[in-house]
């Protein structure tokens, strides 16, 4: 082993070990290209792992909304237990639109909704965000109520109360081809999952900025100690709220590509069981690092699909929740930072060092 | 909490000192809503009384799981998301108690309660209690997870369908003048009540009562002075968890089960407690009944309006899902630590 070029070995134990120098320019263009690899494998891998290849464009939207929420959790330490009514109160937004105002409404139906989650998510911020852990994660529950509510209630007939909506949201650009949405452009056609997959890798992206930022930065510190961040001159009461803003408007974003993909509202989107979805998701995939509640949206669905097919575990597969929940109980009592991801990681650092000679 | 509940002085000295110094604006809103009260009560007087014994009734479910609640988030510094679940947990076992084995109502009311305390001991002693001194986020995610576990087993053991079972000899009805209610209503206010004063004097009372209420001052001295706080812990959590159980037989008999009810109540009572302040008993007894209350009074009143007035719209359908949103939010508008709040508590 010379001592200027390390050797092949080296090399891949410091990428495995994370001790590789990388510029950041380098880092990120890694970063987007293993995205993109995933959502390129992803439709095989759901149809090996889970009976079909339909699921994966849902697979990709949870995703963004599992990472939107854990800006909140992860970096800046909120628990939000109520983000299911920036993802459904975003459905109904796009759904609404499309259906008043035209299905090529579409185009304004997405600002609009990201606007109006960034709106919802700056008023409650400023009259919660400062009252503590456990306080935040009542109050978004009890704000998530009220969305459902009013969502549930079906004001002047444009939400379908306790049906949902379930027409009218085929923009003019999307043909259904034999049960499948496809994106038409005149002479170009293609699924529509490749059109959210494109919005999953600009979405994941600019999110990781975030989280790479000085904002990201920032927020991170007041998560670990807020007396500290206050003391060096940080308005952490101001932080907090354009966290709990950017983590809304992400999701609404998701929320919407969802319409788009599933032709459907439910007002199940906004009950609470929602938010606690994506905080069961992230929590077992892992809070702690960026990719983490990607796997827990994985193993997620990986339950739901697998398990529930799985004919050998009888009346007990229609149950997968009750595993689910073991899980989760596990990750928190065991390692409620690092979840399934950290756990992977480690093991998967183990085993190369150990293949690799050394340590 | 615990120090301030031993005498009502201070707290009714504040509230007096509070009312005085109310700013105009609430001064107004309050003297509009007497005003509405009384025009309801003008217009229908029956219903009126009739809705404010159910709001009674049912607020005392509601501070019956609050009270588990909050003694377990005042002095362990937990908040249990599984309560609800426990609370419908004792409606489930008394359904089988009654319904499946044909036993008496009365064995249920008291075996059922027990079987979720003892549920609840489980917990604490091998779960919750490795997670005391961690990030108090870490017990409500880990008592989320028992939630699901228990929803999953409730839906696995009796089904997702509603079900119910008679209370036989309590269901007679109770004439009251202007009414008549159903015994089991009665019964429940009274076992409410009950619940109410005996944990006070337990907390405030007994022996029992003192040392943890030291240990939530100081556990270390406590435990030097040759407290076995840990014990003491667990037996709250058991005491929490049968108020839960007990709640849960009661609403059971009255309105039927099903398993969605563990979560509509525990997000009523969190609303409770955000309302009555956090860490306070005395708050999570008025926020209840206050909640209770107002969610049998808002449709009554609202119809009134509608009727004096003439606006159809006002009488808004199903208004009752949302009065507590409403309330917890003007309550926190005013008073960002609830009614009875403590500083500091839980920030």
């Amino acid at each position: 082993m010379s001592d200027t070029r390390p050797t092949t070995t080296e090399k891949f134990r410091r990428i495995v070990n994370g001790t590789s120098i990388r510029t950041a320019r380098q880092f990120e263009a890694l970063f987007i290209l293993g995205l993109v690899a995933f959502v390129v494998a992803l439709p095989t891998i759901a149809e090996t792992l889970m009976g079909f290849r339909g699921v994966a464009s849902n697979i990709l939207i949870w995703m963004l909304f599992a990472v939107a929420f854990n800006i909140l959790l992860g970096y800046a330490g909120l628990l939000s237990f109520g983000h299911a009514m920036f993802l459904g109160g975003s459905m109904y937004i796009v759904a609404i639109t499309m259906r008043e105002l035209g299905a090529a409404m579409v185009v304004l139906g997405f600002p609009l909704a990201l606007l109006a989650a960034g709106a919802v998510a700056y008023a409650i911020g400023r009259l919660i965000v400062n009252k503590g852990e456990i306080y935040f994660a009542l109050l978004t529950i009890a704000f998530g109520e009220i969305i459902w509510f009013i969502g549930n209630s079906d004001p002047g007939g444009l939400t379908g109360g306790n049906d949902g909506l379930s027409s009218g949201m085929l923009p003019p650009f999307v043909e259904a081809f034999r049960g499948q949405l496809r994106v038409v452009f005149g002479s170009i056609e293609f699924p529509i999952y490749w059109a959210v997959g494109v919005l999953f890798v600009v979405g994941v992206y600019l999110l990781f900025r975030i989280a790479r930022s000085p904002f990201g930065r920032t927020i991170r510190v007041i998560s670990e100690n807020e007396q500290l961040a206050r003391s060096i001159g940080i308005n952490t009461y101001r932080y907090k709220i354009h966290t709990f803003v950017i983590s809304a408007v992400f999701t609404a974003l998701a929320g919407g590509t969802l319409v788009l993909v599933n032709q459907s509202v439910a007002t199940s989107q906004l009950t609470w069981h929602t938010s606690g979805e994506v905080v069961i998701m992230a929590i077992l995939g892992g809070i702690s690092s960026f990719v983490g509640p990607m796997v827990g949206v994985f193993l997620w669905f990986f339950a739901e699909y697998s398990l529930t097919g799985m004919e050998s575990l009888g009346e007990l597969r229609h149950h997968w929740r009750f595993g689910l929940g073991l899980l989760f109980v596990v990750v928190v009592l065991s390692a409620p930072e690092k979840g399934a991801y950290g756990v992977i990681k480690d093991a998967g650092m183990w085993v190369m060092n150990k293949l690799t000679g050394e340590n | 909490m615990s120090n301030k509940t031993a005498s009502h002085e201070p707290r009714f000295g504040r509230l007096v000192t509070s009312l005085v110094r109310m700013r105009s604006i609430w001064k107004v809103l309050y003297a509009l809503l007497g005003a509405w009260m009384v025009l309801t009560i003008a217009v229908s007087t029956n219903l009126f009384f009739v809705q404010l014994l159910n709001g009674f009734v049912y607020g005392m479910i509601l501070v019956m799981i609050a009270l588990g609640l909050s003694l377990i988030l005042g002095l362990m510094g937990v908040i249990n998301f599984a309560h609800g679940w426990f609370f419908m947990l004792g409606g489930y076992f008394a359904y089988a108690i009654v319904a499946q084995l044909q036993l008496s109502i009365w064995i249920g009311l008291v075996v059922a309660p027990l079987l979720v305390g003892l549920l609840g001991v489980v917990v604490e002693r091998f779960l919750l209690r490795r997670l005391y001194g961690t990030e108090p986020i870490n017990g409500l995610l880990l008592t989320f997870g028992i939630a699901l576990m228990i929803e999953e087993s409730i839906r696995y053991v009796w089904g997702s369908t509603p079900l119910s079972f008679d209370a036989d000899i309590l269901s007679a009805p109770v004439p009251l003048g202007f009414t008549e209610i159903a015994g089991l209503r009665l019964f429940t206010a009274g076992v409410g009540v009950l619940a109410v004063v005996l944990t006070y004097l337990m907390i405030v009372q007994t022996d029992f009562g003192l040392s943890i209420r030291a240990g939530v001052e100081d556990a270390e001295m406590t435990e030097l002075v040759g407290d076995n706080l840990p014990v003491k812990f667990t037996a709250l959590f058991f005491t929490g968890s049968v108020l839960a159980g007990l709640a849960g037989v009661l609403r059971g008999a009255e309105a039927g089960l099903d398993p969605g009810m563990g979560a509509l109540f525990i997000i009523l009572v969190f609303v409770v407690i955000v309302v009555g302040g956090m860490g306070s008993l005395f708050g999570s007894v008025v926020g209840g009944l206050l909640i209770g209350v107002a969610m049998f009074l808002a449709p009554t009143m609202l119809n009134a309006l509608a009727l004096t007035t003439g606006l159809e719209w006002i009488a808004i359908d199903g208004v009752r899902r949302i009065v507590p949103f409403i309330l917890m939010i003007v309550v926190l508008l005013d008073r960002p630590r609830g009614l009875f709040g403590e500083e500091d508590f839980l920030e």
